[in-house]
């Protein structure tokens, strides 16, 4: 009624002066209106950094699903003199290292092993996390108390300890490494979603599902995790690129799996030799050193993109 | 020599020009989306003793034109893109940061609507109503706690010996508000400007301010500017009003001319909109259509056109100007015009 | 018939600082078609009464009728059957309407957790945003396109989806700006008429709640003060809290201002933690005598003033004892 008034009907505009917008009658509801996904994009895309970080986690994931196919045998296995320098030989255009293994395959391969570690780590950790985080905030009381308390047991064991520990106990392979990186990287994330939850578990439009007797589950789910998510989101990408440097860490110290390529395997490998053959330890350094870089440029865009207070309204 | 010092402070009472005079400021925020004119050449004038009440509803520009005057700016987005801030025979606009900041708590105070968040909540109330006298005007420290505790027992605060150490968080809204007026009124500023300075208490706390900041200014004879976009403080503190609309002003006169006889469709709306005490329980309350449009998407011609139920084919073609219908009074609306023409 | 009633309700919070008495043994009744106003200042207990009416928080003692039916003590299950009788509407436009959802969405929310099928909830969504003066296209877009009045329409569409008898609203006039708030309390006085609805109205603005109510309570530290009919409080109240909230109010009108000599009560409210004993009001009581400090004056009938009750030893309609406030008001009311 009075929404649709505002054009006064006793009012004729003169056409010339006037451009009529096109919604100058439903108030409001004129202005340009984007699709919130659209929305999302532009604002990541403003941040530079981040466009450069995406790029290069998208040339990483192009190596890695291509990687089967330039170097489709085994990358472990030895092709040549080792020791050779980068382009020395065109066969082997990062060298081979100290078995005369190729350099290129080991981190095309490795490439698919950080990827897939980082991500279920990350997965992992988020399901964890986010489901205790949620817990503990929306019940409150004993709930909290106790879930909370079992986060900060997890915060005091060093990390890397945790997943040597594990790694040795349950067998070096690429399954325990992911499990135990996302066993210790998602109180993080618990405490982040505790927060976000505590912040809108009062908030009026919880308390009107409650009014109109939402049930818990839905009220969580449905209406208060999309509301905590992109922080959240923000945080995963994050602990990929920490799971990427665990994963380094875990191969660098020989307890990774032997079976699979990995980038901090093969820097393990070459430490012994990195005064006369740096390269080998560089090489799969600087690919680490990208990837962290670019998944945090990510994780830093994706922040500018999710984060509310930054919108411009 | 001694006659020019002398000249320095106000002198209420005597009748002289206007203590602030605001001469056509615009301030223009600098959007991603592009520039919008969040204040669009707003004059006023405030003499020594004088309430200045301007009235307006959320989005018209009256607390960003109260941070102008102020120098208080938030840069980025905003800036004071024209105009000129008179206090005395200063222009504020053309101050330097530094000598504004001497401006600023001595000659010129401002009170915000929230007191929690403008005390500083790790600091003693007593502390920074301290810290302002010792900017402006230091003393020793014992001089300068005696005319903390002074002011606070003058703006009423019971038993101030002992509030003196109590934090913010101790204390009430309505105490805190009267600490944040205590500071303000420390330096015995010229002109103070309160925005909105009783929205956030309770009605009889409100009372209680408002005949505070009436006491404070009858005493020391400074000038107030009050923002407000409650009518009925308007009508309880206001020697004249300026109402705002979209970042303009649409009318201003004495208090009572315009409570007798609104001139501009937009503020007879908002008088017939608030209900009142004298108007039958129970009627219907006259509605201004639709809502304030934002700054970005402001009607061609006047502001107010697809609101306003007396429009015409002028309004959506040119923006009106100013007019004095009488002595003091001033409107920007065709619609008066062509009725008094 | 009345459809929302409380019987000496009481809600109580554990604080660090001790027990925190929000409600005091209140005892309310809303009737079919009415609307009752509920005023007091903050931390009066107003709005957690509404809360503890809507069993969103729950209460210590004291019972709460829906149509009849105790509801004090139900289930979550069966507690979820009469949510469709019984509605809320909040205060913070922007904070009750959930950013992530359409407008479409969260008005059918209330319907869809009634178990509407997927069809009928759409064919009621789109009557409701009608009947709230939204248009149609409002309903693919999301809450923050909207200016608070409209965000208050799709909050009173929510509410209203399921046909309630009686809607809570909490402050729902509050926040928005004046002329657009002119807008709402004609809607919501609208849809009264049209759909027979009551209102619990809970606000501390004393114009707005005069200007809906037809029956009110007024609430300080917890304890209903005065109730009745509010054309009979307002030109003559009984309570002296009453009288000084009236006379506190603005008005907006510079002579009636200039002419009225107001009398501001003094001092501040007492902490509900810790309230004073005796009447509570006594600390900043202009007519407080010895006996308001040690006995609590109960909630009684005023004689001869049908339906109106006070909880005072010398309210102001018997005892004509304070001049100057009685003067305050006759004149405020007067002119």
């Amino acid at each position: 009624m009075s929404m649709t008034s505002t054009a006064s009907p006793a009012v004729t505009a003169p056409t010339e002066t006037v451009t009529p917008p096109a919604a100058i009658t439903p108030v409001v509801l004129s202005g340009k209106r984007r699709a919130p996904f659209i929305d999302f994009v532009l604002r990541f895309a403003r941040n530079r950094a981040a466009l450069v970080g995406l790029l290069l986690v998208v040339i990483l994931i192009a190596v890695a699903l291509a990687a089967p196919y330039y170097y489709p045998r085994d990358p472990l296995r030895i092709v040549g003199r080792p020791e050779l320098w980068p382009f020395a030989n065109p066969r082997f255009p990062l060298g081979t290292d100290s078995l005369g293994r190729d350099i290129a395959a080991v981190v095309a391969h490795g490439a698919r092993t950080t990827l897939m570690i980082g991500l279920f780590a990350s997965l992992t950790a988020t399901i964890i996390g986010v489901s205790v985080g949620a817990t503990a905030a929306y019940f409150g009381g004993w709930v909290d108390e106790v879930l909370m308390r079992v986060t900060e047991l997890f915060q005091t064991v060093p990390n890397i300890i945790f997943i040597l520990t594990v790694v040795a106990v349950l067998g070096q392979n690429i399954t325990n490494i992911t499990i135990a990186v996302g066993v210790v990287s998602w109180t993080a994330i618990a405490r982040m979603t505790r927060a976000e939850f505590l912040s809108l578990r009062d908030r009026e439009f919880v308390q009107a599902c409650r009014a109109m007797g939402m049930g818990n589950i839905r009220i969580m789910l449905g209406e208060i995790l999309p509301n905590a998510l992109p922080p959240v989101i923000v945080l995963s990408s994050l602990v990929v690129a920490s799971a990427v440097l665990f994963e380094s860490s875990v191969s660098f110290l020989g307890l990774g799996d032997p079976n699979v390529a990995s980038w901090g395997g093969l820097i393990g490998q070459g430490r012994t030799l990195i005064r006369s053959s740096w390269y080998i330890c560089a090489v799969p350094g600087l690919a680490i050193m990208l990837t962290v870089l670019a998944l945090n440029l990510v994780g830093d865009g994706l922040n500018d993109a999710l984060n509310p207070k930054l919108r411009d309204r | 020599m001694l006659a020019l010092t002398e000249d320095k402070r106000p002198q209420p009472g005597r009748d002289a020009g206007p203590l602030l005079s605001v001469d056509e400021i615009e301030v223009t925020l600098f959007t991603r989306a592009g520039k919008l004119t969040a204040v669009d050449r707003l004059s006023l004038e405030v003499k020594s003793g004088e309430t200045l009440a301007i009235v307006g509803e959320s989005g018209c520009g009256k607390s960003i034109s109260a941070l102008a005057l102020m120098g208080l700016l938030p840069w980025p987005p905003a800036k004071l893109t024209h105009g000129k801030v008179v206090l005395e025979d200063r222009d504020l606009a053309r101050l330097s940061e530094r000598e504004m900041q001497d401006v600023r708590g001595k000659d010129l105070a401002m009170i915000f609507q929230d007191p929690m968040s403008s005390l500083n909540p790790v600091l003693t109330v007593g502390e920074q109503i301290v810290e302002v006298i010792a900017r402006h005007d230091p003393a020793s420290r014992k001089a300068m706690r005696e005319r903390a505790l002074e002011l606070m027992r003058k703006v009423k605060i019971p038993d101030a010996e002992r509030r003196f150490g109590d934090y913010p968080h101790q204390l009430s809204g309505g105490m805190n508000q009267r600490i944040v007026i205590a500071m303000a009124i420390a330096c015995q500023p010229k002109l103070l400007i309160a925005d909105e300075p009783t929205t956030a208490l309770d009605v009889t706390i409100q009372a209680q301010i408002l005949e505070l900041m009436k006491d404070l200014q009858a005493e020391t004879g400074m000038g107030l500017i009050i923002i407000t976009h409650d009518l009925g403080v308007v009508a309880e503190t206001a020697d004249r009003v300026l109402v705002m609309y979209a970042g303009r002003k649409v009318e201003e006169g004495t208090v009572d001319t315009v409570f007798d006889e609104p001139l501009h469709p937009y503020t007879r709306g908002l008088m017939g909109a608030t209900p009142s005490a004298t108007d039958q329980p129970h009627g219907r309350l006259s509605e201004i259509p639709g809502s304030v449009p934002a700054l970005a998407a402001l009607p061609v011609g006047c502001a107010f056109n697809n609101r306003c139920p007396s429009a015409f084919e002028r309004c959506f073609a040119e923006r009106p100007v100013l007019t004095r219908p009488a002595a003091g009074r001033q409107v920007a609306c065709f619609a008066v015009q062509q009725e008094g023409a | 018939m009345s459809i929302l009633s409380a019987r000496s309700l009481s809600v109580r919070f554990e604080t660090p600082r001790g027990t925190l008495q929000a409600v005091n043994d209140v005892s309310l009744d809303v009737n079919e078609r009415e609307t009752v106003g509920l005023v007091g200042e903050s931390g009066c207990g107003k709005s957690t009464l509404g809360k503890a009416l809507m069993r969103l928080v729950p209460a210590a003692e004291g019972r709460i009728f829906v149509s009849g039916q105790d509801i004090t003590r139900l289930g979550s299950k069966a507690i979820a059957a009469i949510r469709s009788d019984v509605q809320m509407i909040f205060q913070d436009p922007y904070g009750s309407l959930n950013p992530r959802h359409t407008v479409g969405k969260i008005i059918g929310q209330p319907l869809s957790v009634a178990g509407w099928k997927r069809a009928d909830i759409k064919a009621r969504v789109c009557e409701l945003v009608d009947k709230v003066g939204l248009p149609q296209a409002a309903l693919d877009r999301f809450p923050h396109e909207f200016s608070g009045g409209q965000r208050q329409r799709i909050g009173i569409a929510r509410a209203l989806a399921l046909n309630p008898k009686v809607v809570i609203c909490d402050e729902p006039v509050s926040a928005l700006d004046v002329s657009v708030r002119a807008q709402v309390i004609n809607l919501m006085k609208d849809l009264q008429a049209e759909t027979g609805v009551s209102f619990l109205f809970i606000s501390h603005d004393l114009s707005v709640v005069e200007h809906i109510s037809d029956r009110l309570l007024v609430m300080y530290l917890g304890r209903v003060v005065e109730s009745g009919k509010a054309a009979d409080i307002w030109p003559a109240p009984a309570h002296p809290y009453t009288a000084a909230l009236l006379a506190a109010a603005p008005v907006a009108n510079p002579k009636l201002a200039r002419s009225r000599t107001r009398k501001t009560l003094q001092g501040e409210l007492p902490s509900p933690l810790n309230p004073p004993q005796g009447c509570a009001f006594h600390t900043r009581c202009p007519i407080a005598q010895a006996r308001c400090h040690e006995e609590r004056p109960l909630l009684r009938s005023i004689e001869g003033h049908a339906g109106r009750q006070v909880a005072c030893h010398f309210d102001l309609v018997t005892h004509q004892k304070t001049p100057d406030l009685a003067a305050t008001e006759t004149s405020y009311v007067s002119a």
